[in-house]
């Protein structure tokens, strides 16, 4: 009898990425069950919604996702709930970049995400911002358990502070490096570490670039001596090689998300990797 | 030059050796009528490796490669089965000759991609790598594997030839013995050929290489040897053409290719209808053209129609006469608006000009081949934004006075156009209903059978 009312006591959370849900956690601790209704090794763009994950979403009190135009599907799984959860459009509470398409579309050129790009996750800086909001939803939902939620976040922003200057630590000596990326996935990343992206090698996930696209990649890479090319597990990993190969580059694969990668297991550990990775691939 | 060869010269290479193993087994898969088993075959070696790495392999090793052969040759045996079985009920009188192969093809398709989903759901990790066996990127190819492709497929093509007499009779009609087993053979080497071709290239363009150059071949010789050599001829030509367009023209390679080729099909049908007309025209006089020419007026008719009563929608003719004669255009403007027109041009050839140059410099500040302090950059970026939507600005502009104009062009240029054309079709498919009925069923006949 005592176990079903402690379920029911907590607070249940659907998170529309894995990220989001490792924040949700870390702030709601055991007073909330959180689940991802997408898994970070499948396309987030092309995902159908399993019969499991729509009854997470029925009996979900709040709904966490990235918000923009990061998650097309979930208008139509929430258009057949006739009680909808609290909504957290999660981009509200950072500062995006990539909002500057033209309003009046006349020029030709690619833009994926035409409301700013939505990979805001990887600044750890966000998880800040992130958490606050979370937290005040929470405590909407749950009043009484406000101090709960509170030294929870309070004990993630420490090992999130901590975190940060390792990282900034071991990036520092690479300040100012230039990159080529797979996709457009690091922008904030890149922002947070001093590095800066030169280019992406499929400005569309999907559409492969052109041969004349590709030569003057080639050309720019070896002219100004890119090392790194950034790929990630849902990159085309046959181009980047070629590519590298050409140039002298080194790939080296990030997780873009939390379980893209057997190593990245939860928000701190996916910057430890990704950072390992890419300081080891930018030392001389 | 240099490096347009250095990018370009492998991917060539990869569609050269396609284009000679693909434009063969295209003439048997055409005369075959299983036009879609190529998708099929590379739907079930892409469930073959997702089944691989479901035990525990990784992708691309030996284990995966054989999971995914006998995937393929389970493929293989139950096209050959099923082929057989319809033939034999067909002779039998039986109720399953109803059903076309290319029903059996579809849901081999439809549940080997079911399949291949369910599985990656399951898959510990990698799913997107099974995905990019079917996309595949021509321009990403190695010279090892254009190496071995091009011996796999050598040896294939030596099979074939050495036992190309049931082969051929098998596909093009024939006596063959062991009808079942060579049936399998055929599967089997082609299951073989598209899976290792999609790889490469990816579905789309694989499809276009296995069925254009025999349909083209089709379209111009009856012979086996003619239809081969009319396709190798425009598999080559098109993978060439192809790749440099794309290369000039800044577009994704497969998809380049794969629309050059519908590009050459339809001017070779083109073609071949204008000789089949001339033809006719020769033995008939110009009354043979009766019938197209009432089709053309026709379709003048309808556009002229199209303009009268909507005049807001889009009509590519007349956006087309109107830029290699603008006067079409500013005839129907007023002398302010005709001002508007060309001030708007003016300001969009100027910034455009400048945003190209601006772009340019924003790459350069990006890759660091230029400095340009923070506070600089900055403001290059809003002015690239804000001048970029000054230029969409004038684009709206001249679509707005299009738009008025077009309400002008409605009943001066529309109705014109829909009553000549009108009465034009009219008469001409009288004519040619006349001339048919005139002319002997006799002569009908032989005409065709010559």
């Amino acid at each position: 009898v005592v176990l079903p009312l402690l379920v029911a006591a907590t607070i249940s959370v659907a998170a529309t990425t894995t990220d989001l849900r490792d924040l949700v956690a870390a702030v709601g601790g055991d007073r909330v069950s959180v689940e991802s209704l997408t898994d970070p090794r499948h396309d987030p763009h092309a995902f159908e919604i399993s019969p499991r994950q729509l009854v997470r979403l029925r009996e979900a009190r709040l709904l966490v996702r990235i918000g923009l135009d990061h998650e097309p599907w979930l208008r139509r799984a929430v258009g057949g709930l006739t009680t909808l959860p609290r909504d957290l459009d999660a981009s509200r509470a950072v500062m995006l970049l990539g909002t500057e398409t033209p309003r009046l579309r006349a020029e030709r050129s690619a833009h994926v995400h035409a409301f700013g790009n939505t990979h805001y996750w990887l600044d750890p800086e966000n998880a800040r911002p992130l958490t606050l909001r979370i937290l005040e939803e929470l405590s909407a939902l749950a009043p009484a358990d406000r101090a709960v939620f509170e030294a929870n976040r309070a004990r993630f922003i420490a090992r999130l502070d901590a975190g940060l200057s390792r990282w900034e630590q071991m990036l520092r000596p690479f300040a100012g490096a230039r990159v080529v990326t797979a996709h457009d996935t690091w922008p904030y990343f890149a922002r947070r570490f001093g590095l800066v992206v030169a280019a992406s090698v499929e400005e569309r996930p999907g559409v492969p670039p052109s041969a004349a696209y590709v030569a003057r990649l080639v050309e720019r890479m070896r002219a100004t001596g890119v090392r790194v090319v950034i790929g990630e597990p849902a990159a085309p990993a046959a181009l980047l090689r070629r590519i590298a190969d050409r140039t002298g580059a080194q790939v080296v694969t990030l997780a873009p998300s939390v379980g893209s990668d057997s190593e990245a297991v939860d928000y701190l550990t996916l910057f430890d990797v990704n950072v390992r990775r890419l300081a080891t691939a930018l030392a001389p | 030059v240099s490096l347009a060869l250095e990018i370009l010269v492998l991917p060539v290479l990869a569609c050269l050796v396609l284009a000679g193993i693909h434009a063969y087994l295209g003439l048997h898969v055409l005369a075959r009528g299983v036009i879609f088993v190529d998708l099929a075959f590379a739907q079930v070696a892409a469930l073959g490796m997702a089944a691989a790495l479901l035990a525990g392999h990784a992708l691309g090793s030996d284990a995966a490669y054989s999971h995914a052969l006998v995937f393929t040759a389970a493929g293989a045996a139950l096209f050959a089965t099923v082929r057989t079985n319809a033939t034999h009920h067909a002779e039998g009188g039986g109720g399953a000759d109803s059903i076309p192969q290319e029903a059996i093809i579809g849901i081999v398709y439809a549940v080997a991609a079911a399949l291949t989903v369910m599985i990656l759901d399951r898959l510990p990790q990698g799913g997107d790598q099974i995905k990019q066996l079917l996309v595949g990127d021509v321009l990403a190819v190695t010279g090892t594997e254009v190496a071995r492709t091009a011996a796999v497929y050598a040896g294939i093509g030596l099979v074939h030839w050495l036992v190309r007499r049931p082969l051929l009779a098998l596909s093009f009609g024939g006596e063959v013995s062991a009808r079942r087993a060579w049936d399998f053979l055929f599967y089997f080497t082609f299951g073989v050929v598209v899976t290792s071709s999609v790889r490469i290239a990816g579905v789309l363009l694989v499809f276009a290489y296995l069925i254009v150059p025999a349909v083209a071949g089709a379209l111009v010789s009856a012979t086996v040897r003619g239809r081969l050599l009319v396709g190798w001829t425009v598999g080559f030509a098109v993978s060439v053409l192809g790749l440099t367009a794309s290369y000039r023209w800044d577009l994704p390679p497969g998809a380049a290719v794969v629309s050059t080729f519908g590009a050459v099909l339809a001017c070779i049908a083109g073609a071949h209808g204008i000789v089949v007309l001339a033809r006719r025209a020769r033995r008939e006089g110009l009354r043979a053209l009766s019938g197209i020419a009432a089709v053309v007026a026709g379709l003048v008719a309808i556009a002229g129609a199209f303009l009268a009563a909507v005049p807001g929608a889009d009509h590519p003719w007349l956006n087309a006469a109107e830029t290699v004669a603008p006067i079409v255009l500013t005839t129907f403007l007023t002398e302010g608006e005709r001002r508007t027109f060309a001030e708007s041009h003016a300001a969009i050839a100027r910034g455009a000009a400048e945003l190209d140059r601006l772009r340019a410099l924003a790459v350069d500040v990006q890759w660091g081949t230029r400095e340009l302090d923070p506070e600089r950059r900055e403001r290059l970026r809003q002015f690239l934004a804000s001048r970029g939507e000054i230029v969409a600005g004038d684009r709206l502009v001249l679509a707005t006075l299009r738009r008025h104009a077009r309400h002008r062009q409605r009943f001066v240029v529309g109705l014109p156009l829909a009553m000549i054309g009108a009465t034009a079709a009219f008469g001409l498919a009288r004519h040619a209903r006349a001339k048919r009925r005139s002319r002997p069923v006799a002569g009908d006949v032989q005409i065709r059978q010559r």
